[in-house]
C-alpha cells in the first residue's frame, strides 16, 4: 500500500494557528510535521524599550496565558533591580497566577478538548463536527454538553478573580516587579472567596468526574499518543524575598533520573524552522533573521533541546516530577494530569486567600538595576517558560523568550529527531481512514497547543 | 428598544446602576428579532497575527454569557478558536460562506495582517499544495462580507503585532481592505464593546463611528474624563509610585489621550480597571499603541510632550 500525504489544517480549538502534515502508510502514521504558521518577532519588539515595559509588553505574546509572561518578566525584573518581595505580595501574585491557570485549564478541557469526545449540538459554532468515534451514551453526552456551558461561567469567574486583583484580564496590570500594586482589601478577598468557592465546586462536581468519565470510555487513549518519558519543569509558584522558594519544584526527568534544570544546557536549532541557519547562541549576538522562503522548513517554531535532547513540558511533566501523578505519558495521561492539577491549584488559591493580610499594596520597586543581564524561569499553564534580558542601563539590548509550545512543538532538529508532539503522532494506528483527523486532533490537543506563544524567535545564552 | 434608547444604555455613565451593558442587550435583541423576524447575525471570524487575547476576552462576556451569545445572537460559522469542525471540514465551511450559502455574513478579523514577504508571516490554513495567507483570506472575505469588524488593536491599527521595528510588515485591516471597517480596538477588546457592537449590527446596522472608525458609543470620551482620580489630577496631586491612590499621570497614565469607557464600564463582569488597581492606563485602544505609550511608566508629558 502506498504512502499518503495528508494535510490537517486548520487544527481548530486551540490558541493560534497550526497545520500538521502527516504521512500515512498501512493505516499508521509514518511521519508527522507540526507547523506553526504565525510569526510576530517579540524579541525584536522588546529591543530598545525600557526594560520595565517587559511585564505589560510580553503579556501580549499570549492571550490565554498572558499572566505567565507577566509573572516571569516580573521575576526577571526583581532580579535585575534586586527587589525584596514581601510575603503578602507573594500571596497576591500566586492568587492571580493560580486564577489564570484555572481559567486556562477549564477552557482548554471544556471548550477546546471536549468536542473531540462529545457530540455537540448541531448549530454554529459546533456544526460540521467531524467526530467519527462517539462512545458516550446519550445521557452522559447531554450532561457533558451542559457542562461545556457551565465551564464558560467557571472560567469567566476565574478571570474575574484575576481582574479583582489585577485590574483586568487578559493582560493584567498589578502583578509587576517589586510586588503587587493592588491593595488586598477585605471586600476584594471576600469577593474572590465567593468566586473560588463556586469554581472549586465546579471542578470537583463536574471537571473531575467528567475527566474520569472520558478516561474510562476512551481508555484506549492511555496507549495512544505516547511520548518518550523525558519530562522537564522549571517549577511553579514562588515565595521568598528573592523569589527563591518554589512550591512545586522543577526538575528534569530522563532515564528515570531526576535532576534540577540547568539553563545552560538549553539550546535551540533552526534546521527546519523558517530562520536563516545561523550559529549564534548568545544574548548579544545577531539573531537569526526570519527566512520565510527557506526550503525544507515547515514551522515558525524552533527546536528546543536540553542536553541535546527533546523534552516534554506541561501539567503532566509537572505532576510526575512532583510525584502527584504516577501514570504514563499518553494522550489521556496528559488530560488527566491537567484536570487533577486544576483541582490542586483551586485548593491552593482558596488557601492563599485566607492567608492574605488585608492592607496596603505590598510593592517596593527599586529604581535602578544592579545587573545588566538575567534569566528568569517558571512553569506556566503549558509548561516551562523562560525569559532573559540583556541591558544597557535600563534599555533592552536583547530579550529572549522560550515558551512551552516550543518544547512540545519542536520541529525536527539537525539530526532529524522529533519533538514530543511529532513523536506522539508517529506510529499511531488509524483504524479507519475517516477517523484520521479525530485521532490526530485528540493527540495534538492533549498538549494544549498555543501557537501565539511560539510566534517569536529564541536564542539563549550558551 | 429604539436605536436612540440603545445608544443611551451604552452611554449610560451612572455609577449607581449596574454597569453591565450586555445585561440589557439580550432582551432587546430577543424582542427585536421576534418583532422584525431577524435571523441571528452570521459571523465568519478569521484569526491572524495576534495573541488570541480578544477571543479570550470575548469568552469573559457576562449577561449574556458566551453560551447565550451563541444561542441567541450570532451564528459563529467559522472560528479557529471555537468551531467543532476541524481540518478540511472547517475549510469547507469557509468555502460555503464564500459561496454565500449561509446568506450575508459579518467578517470579524482578529489580528494584524503581515504584508512583507508575500504575507508569509501568517497563514490561516494550509491546503495540499499551498498556504492561505492572512492577507489572502481577509482581502477575499472582506470583499464578500456585509459588515467588517476589526476586533482588538492589532486588527484595528496594527497594535503590538506591528510594534517597532515591525519586521513582519504588519498592518491593521484598513490598510489592506479598501472599505468601511468597524474598529473595535483594545488590547484586549472589552467584551461589552464587542458584544455591544454585534448587537448594534444585528438590530440597526452600522453604529456611529468616531474618527478612528470606532463605535462612538464606547470610545467617544477619554478615560481621563471619567476617571475616579480626576480630582487628584486637577489638584496636581500625583502618585509617587505604583500602588499609590493619587493620579497616575506621573506614572505614565495615557488616560488623557485614550478614548475608552474603562472607568465606569470596567473589566470582567465590571469589577476593576488598571487605574483602580493603582497602575497607569497604557492606552491600549489607541491607534499608536503600544509605541505611542512606551515607556509605559514614563509621564505622558515626557514621552509625548505635545500632550502636556
Ligand atoms: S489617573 Fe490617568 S485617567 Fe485618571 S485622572 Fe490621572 S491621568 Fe487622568
Amino acid at each position: 500500500m502506498k504512502t499518503q500525504r495528508i494535510i490537517f489544517s486548520p487544527v481548530t480549538r486551540l490558541s493560534g494557528l497550526l497545520s500538521v502534515e502527516v504521512t500515512v502508510e498501512k493505516n499508521r502514521v509514518k511521519e508527522a510535521y507540526a507547523g506553526s504558521t504565525m510569526f510576530r518577532g517579540y524579541e525584536w519588539i522588546m529591543r530598545d524599550r525600557h526594560v520595565t515595559d517587559a511585564v505589560y509588553m510580553t503579556q501580549r505574546v499570549c492571550g490565554i496565558c498572558s499572566l505567565a509572561h507577566g509573572a516571569v518578566s516580573s521575576y526577571l525584573l526583581d532580579d535585575l533591580y534586586d527587589n525584596d518581595i514581601p510575603e503578602n505580595a507573594h500571596y497576591l501574585r500566586n492568587i492571580m497566577f493560580a486564577a489564570d491557570f484555572l481559567q486556562n485549564h477549564i477552557r482548554h478541557f471544556y471548550l477546546f478538548s471536549l468536542p473531540d469526545y462529545v457530540r455537540m449540538p448541531d448549530r454554529p459554532p459546533f456544526h460540521e463536527q467531524d467526530i467519527t468515534d462517539v462512545r458516550l451514551v446519550e445521557k452522559d453526552n447531554r450532561l457533558l454538553v451542559e457542562h461545556y456551558f457551565a465551564a464558560v461561567k467557571a472560567a469567566q469567574r476565574s478571570h474575574e478573580i484575576l481582574a479583582v486583583f489585577g485590574g483586568k484580564a487578559p493582560h493584567q496590570h498589578s502583578f509587576v516587579h517589586g510586588g503587587a500594586a493592588v491593595s488586598p482589601t477585605a471586600d476584594k478577598v471576600n469577593r474572590a472567596l465567593a468566586l473560588i468557592d463556586s469554581i472549586n465546586r465546579f471542578i470537583k462536581d463536574c471537571m473531575i468526574p467528567d475527566t474520569a468519565l472520558i478516561a474510562r470510555v476512551y481508555n484506549d487513549y492511555f496507549h495512544i499518543g505516547i511520548t518518550p518519558r523525558r519530562l522537564l519543569s522549571f517549577g511553579l509558584f514562588r515565595f521568598g524575598a528573592k523569589n527563591d522558594r518554589v512550591l512545586w519544584k522543577g526538575g528534569v526527568l530522563s532515564d528515570d533520573k531526576l535532576d534540577p534544570p540547568e539553563v545552560k544546557l538549553i539550546e535551540t536549532d533552526v534546521t527546519r524552522s523558517w530562520f536563516e541557519d545561523a550559529n549564534v547562541n548568545n544574548l548579544t549576538g545577531r539573531q537569526p533573521e526570519p527566512a520565510p522562503y527557506k526550503p525544507d522548513a515547515y514551522t515558525w517554531v524552533k527546536s528546543v533541546l536540553y542536553g541535546g535532547r527533546h523534552f516534554e513540558v506541561g501539567p503532566l511533566a509537572r505532576m510526575i516530577i512532583n510525584r502527584r501523578y504516577d501514570g504514563g505519558t499518553s494522550t489521556m495521561d496528559r488530560i488527566c494530569a491537567r484536570s487533577l492539577e486544576t483541582m490542586l491549584i483551586g485548593e491552593l488559591l482558596e488557601n492563599w486567600l485566607t492567608k492574605l493580610e488585608p492592607g496596603p499594596p505590598p510593592i517596593k520597586q527599586k529604581t535602578s538595576p544592579v545587573k545588566s543581564e538575567a534569566v528568569a524561569v517558571t512553569d506556566s499553564m503549558r509548561g516551562a517558560l523562560l525569559h532573559s534580558a540583556l541591558l544597557n542601563g535600563e534599555r533592552v539590548v536583547g530579550y529572549e523568550i522560550i515558551t512551552p509550545t516550543e518544547w512540545n512543538f519542536s520541529p525536527k532538529d539537525r539530526q532529524g529527531r522529533r519533538g514530543p508532539v511529532e513523536n506522539a503522532l508517529v506510529d499511531t494506528a488509524i483504524p479507519r481512514p475517516k477517523m484520521l483527523f479525530t485521532v490526530l486532533g485528540r493527540i495534538i490537543r492533549s498538549f494544549d497547543p498555543c501557537l501565539s506563544c511560539a510566534t517569536h524567535i529564541i536564542n539563549v545564552k550558551s | 428598544m429604539t436605536r436612540e434608547k440603545f445608544a443611551a444604555v451604552c452611554r449610560k455613565l451612572s455609577s449607581r446602576d449596574n454597569h453591565a451593558l450586555t445585561e440589557k442587550l439580550l432582551s432587546a435583541v430577543k424582542t427585536h428579532r421576534a418583532k422584525h423576524n431577524t435571523p441571528k447575525l452570521s459571523v465568519v471570524w478569521i484569526e491572524t497575527n495576534d495573541s488570541g487575547d480578544n477571543n479570550i476576552s470575548f469568552m469573559n462576556t457576562t449577561f449574556p454569557y458566551l453560551g447565550r451569545v451563541f444561542a441567541e445572537m450570532i451564528d459563529l460559522l467559522y472560528s479557529n478558536t471555537f468551531m467543532a469542525a476541524q481540518g478540511t471540514k472547517a475549510l469547507a465551511v469557509l468555502e460555503r460562506a464564500a459561496a454565500m450559502q449561509y446568506g450575508p455574513f459579518t467578517l470579524v478579523v482578529e489580528g494584524a495582517i503581515p504584508v512583507k514577504d508575500d504575507g508569509l508571516y501568517c497563514a490561516v490554513a494550509r491546503t495540499q499544495d499551498r498556504y492561505i495567507t492572512a492577507f489572502e483570506a481577509v482581502t477575499r472575505f472582506g470583499k464578500l462580507a456585509e459588515h467588517v469588524v476589526a476586533v482588538g488593536t492589532c486588527a484595528s491599527f496594527g497594535g503590538p503585532s506591528a510594534a517597532r521595528p515591525n519586521i513582519t510588515g504588519s498592518v491593521g485591516l484598513s490598510k489592506v481592505l479598501p472599505r468601511k471597517i468597524i474598529n473595535v480596538s483594545g488590547c484586549p477588546v472589552n467584551p461589552d464593546w464587542f458584544v455591544g457592537t454585534l448587537a448594534h449590527l444585528l438590530m440597526y446596522g452600522r453604529p456611529e463611528l468616531d474618527r478612528f472608525n470606532r463605535p462612538a458609543l464606547f470610545y467617544g470620551f477619554t478615560v481621563h474624563r471619567h476617571c475616579q482620580r480626576r480630582s487628584y489630577f486637577d489638584k496636581k496631586d500625583f502618585a509617587d509610585k505604583l500602588g499609590d491612590i493619587e493620579c497616575m499621570f506621573s506614572k505614565g497614565c495615557m488616560g488623557p489621550k485614550t478614548g475608552a469607557d474603562c472607568p465606569y464600564r470596567q473589566w470582567v463582569d465590571h469589577v476593576n480597571w488598571p487605574v483602580k488597581a493603582n497602575t497607569p492606563c497604557i492606552g491600549c485602544t489607541n491607534e499608536d499603541f503600544p509605541d505611542g505609550s512606551s515607556p509605559f511608566f514614563t509621564s505622558l508629558s515626557v514621552k509625548s510632550p505635545e500632550h502636556e
